[in-house]
């Protein structure tokens, strides 16, 4: 077969190329771009950082909760971490306008805080994202269950003993 | 006649890589050749005795852009059988049509690139146009044109619905007679193609038995030495194709080959589509990797990739050893130039389909 064919084909065909910058391409759904992360579905479990290949995530505990940190700049949009997330708090957008200048490249990290737990009774430290766990755990939760779940261990015995008046 | 030596490279020869030629001509013709590499070596084997098991899925993936489904594939194959994990078959299936994606795509880049060294730019052109078919496959299904990031330990990490099975089927539809009705007659009639490539970097069976060469390169000198036939892994024993082998073992033979497999491997894609059992794509919960040691083999777009993996019950590998194709047949170069034109030595290079990625690992 001649190549003459192919060309004439081509040519009644136009060009196959998209006119970005000039018209927006098309980005499919499953597009691995820029990470997201949602602090009110963390659970606190830090698997995205124990997978992630290119240490693009970081936690760092303080008083006022758990810091969230993700450089994307290293991030390799591998997926792992979202992947591997139990809750899916952490996903990969469609985002892949990533271009910027020099100056600006420390800067292209998001933080988040993930708030530390308090027992709605006593006001103890229980950890972070206990609704986040609940909603994980159970398909539905009563309002008795989520009360239950925001106390400390010593509370909710003595509700649970008080039979749990809401 | 005068001899002198002229060097190539260690950037432009074929792929803009680099590797240090040095020729020994004899007027046009190059009497020896020497092969130095090493210049972007990246140390990734000892990088992956510093990361966790689920790290190094990620790592073993950027050794090679081409074959980079194929060598976390091998990777976690590897980690599987010392954690005693059966995958699921869906999984298994979902693998197989992540590993024939990525060949196909990887086939067509290198016939393309043939056809832009013998000076057919328009047929290059042709053959990438339609190799973006099967570029805004990956990009649709899992999420990237490149690093496709499909496999994890226990099984993959992408999900096919049935409405994303169709639009492959109809994907497939596209490309298939493009490369059955176009592209191989081009390559198998055109006579600017046929005169630069046929008697070109010739190797005979012997030799590439005894280099231990693999992949197309062996395959188009006869060599039928696929693993996916040889030890089948994954669900290839439960499916229909042929290996391609070609008998001259010359540039165009190498092409031939690979243009062969291309067809072979959207008639396996086919297949995986139509079979796709239902089931998990991956293991829940999180498996313990105690001590031990395994080898896992697979074939990739340039032939077999082998992994070597020892544990100690820790998080890290102890120690990770890969085998990779070019490796091989970087050295079959030096039988395939000996008394060729040094116009066609980039030709000969780009035949061996040559990955420095995956050599200077």
């Amino acid at each position: 077969m001649s190549f003459l064919k192919v060309l004439v084909k081509n040519i009644v065909a136009g060009p196959s190329t998209v006119a970005y910058p000039f018209g927006e391409p098309e980005t499919p759904a499953a597009y691995r771009g820029r990470v997201a992360f949602d602090a009110g579905a963390c659970t606190g479990c830090r698997m995205c950082e124990y997978v992630c290949p290119a240490g693009a995530i970081r936690f760092d505990e303080r008083d006022d909760g758990l810091h969230f940190a993700v450089w994307h700049n290293s991030c390799a949009n591998c997926g792992h971490c979202a992947h591997y997330c139990p809750t899916k708090a952490i996903r990969l957008t469609n985002d892949w306008h990533m271009a910027h200048l020099q100056s600006e490249k420390y800067a292209l990290a998001d933080h988040a805080v993930v708030p530390r737990a308090r027992c709605t009774r006593c006001g103890a430290d229980i950890g972070y994202g206990t609704d986040a766990i609940v909603r994980h755990a159970y398909r539905g939760v009563a309002r008795q269950t989520e009360h239950l779940a925001r106390l400390c261990p010593d509370c909710r015995r003595a509700a649970s003993i008080k039979g749990a008046s809401l | 006649m005068d001899t002198f030596q002229i060097p190539v490279g260690p950037l432009h020869v074929a792929l803009e890589e680099p590797m240090y030629f040095r020729l020994d001509v004899d007027g046009e013709r190059v009497a020896a050749v020497e092969i130095t590499a090493g210049h972007v070596h990246r140390g990734i084997e000892h990088l992956t005795e510093r990361r966790n098991f689920w790290q190094n899925i990620v790592l073993t993936e950027r050794v090679c852009s081409l074959c980079s489904n194929s060598h976390p594939q091998t990777y976690c194959m590897t980690v599987e059988a010392i954690a005693g994990i059966e995958v699921p078959v869906r999984a298994q299936y979902l693998r197989v049509i992540a590993d024939e994606v990525k060949r196909v795509a990887s086939h067509m880049f290198n016939v393309a690139i043939l056809a832009h060294i013998v000076g057919f730019e328009s047929l290059f052109m042709h053959v990438m146009e339609a190799r973006e078919i099967m570029q805004d496959v990956k990009e649709t299904i899992f999420g990237n044109r490149m690093d496709i990031a499909a496999n994890t330990i226990g099984g993959v990490k992408y999900e096919l619905d049935d409405a994303r099975v169709a639009w492959l089927v109809d994907q497939l539809d596209r490309l298939e007679p493009v490369i059955v009705g176009e592209i191989a007659p081009l390559y198998r009639t055109d006579r600017s193609i046929l005169s630069r490539t046929r008697g070109v970097g010739v190797i005979g069976r012997q030799d590439c038995i005894e280099y231990g060469l693999v992949g197309p390169v062996a395959r188009g000198s006869g060599l039928d030495n696929d693993i996916r036939r040889l030890a089948p892994y994954a669900v290839y024993a439960d499916l229909d194709f042929d290996v391609v082998t070609e008998t001259d073992g010359d540039v165009w033979s190498r092409a031939m080959v690979r243009l062969g497999e291309i067809r072979q491997s959207i008639g396996i894609l086919r297949q995986c589509l139509a079979k796709l059992p239902k089931g998990p794509s991956s293991l829940p919960g999180w498996p313990a990797i105690p001590a031990g040691e395994a080898v896992a083999k697979t074939e990739a777009p340039r032939g077999e990739v082998v992994y070597y993996l020892k544990t100690d019950g820790s998080t890290m590998p102890q120690r990770l050893k890969w085998r990779v194709p070019s490796y091989m047949n970087w050295d079959a170069l030096g039988v395939m130039m000996k008394d060729a034109r040094i116009s066609d030595i980039p030709l000969i290079v780009n035949s061996i389909d040559p990955c420095i990625s995956c050599t200077e690992r």
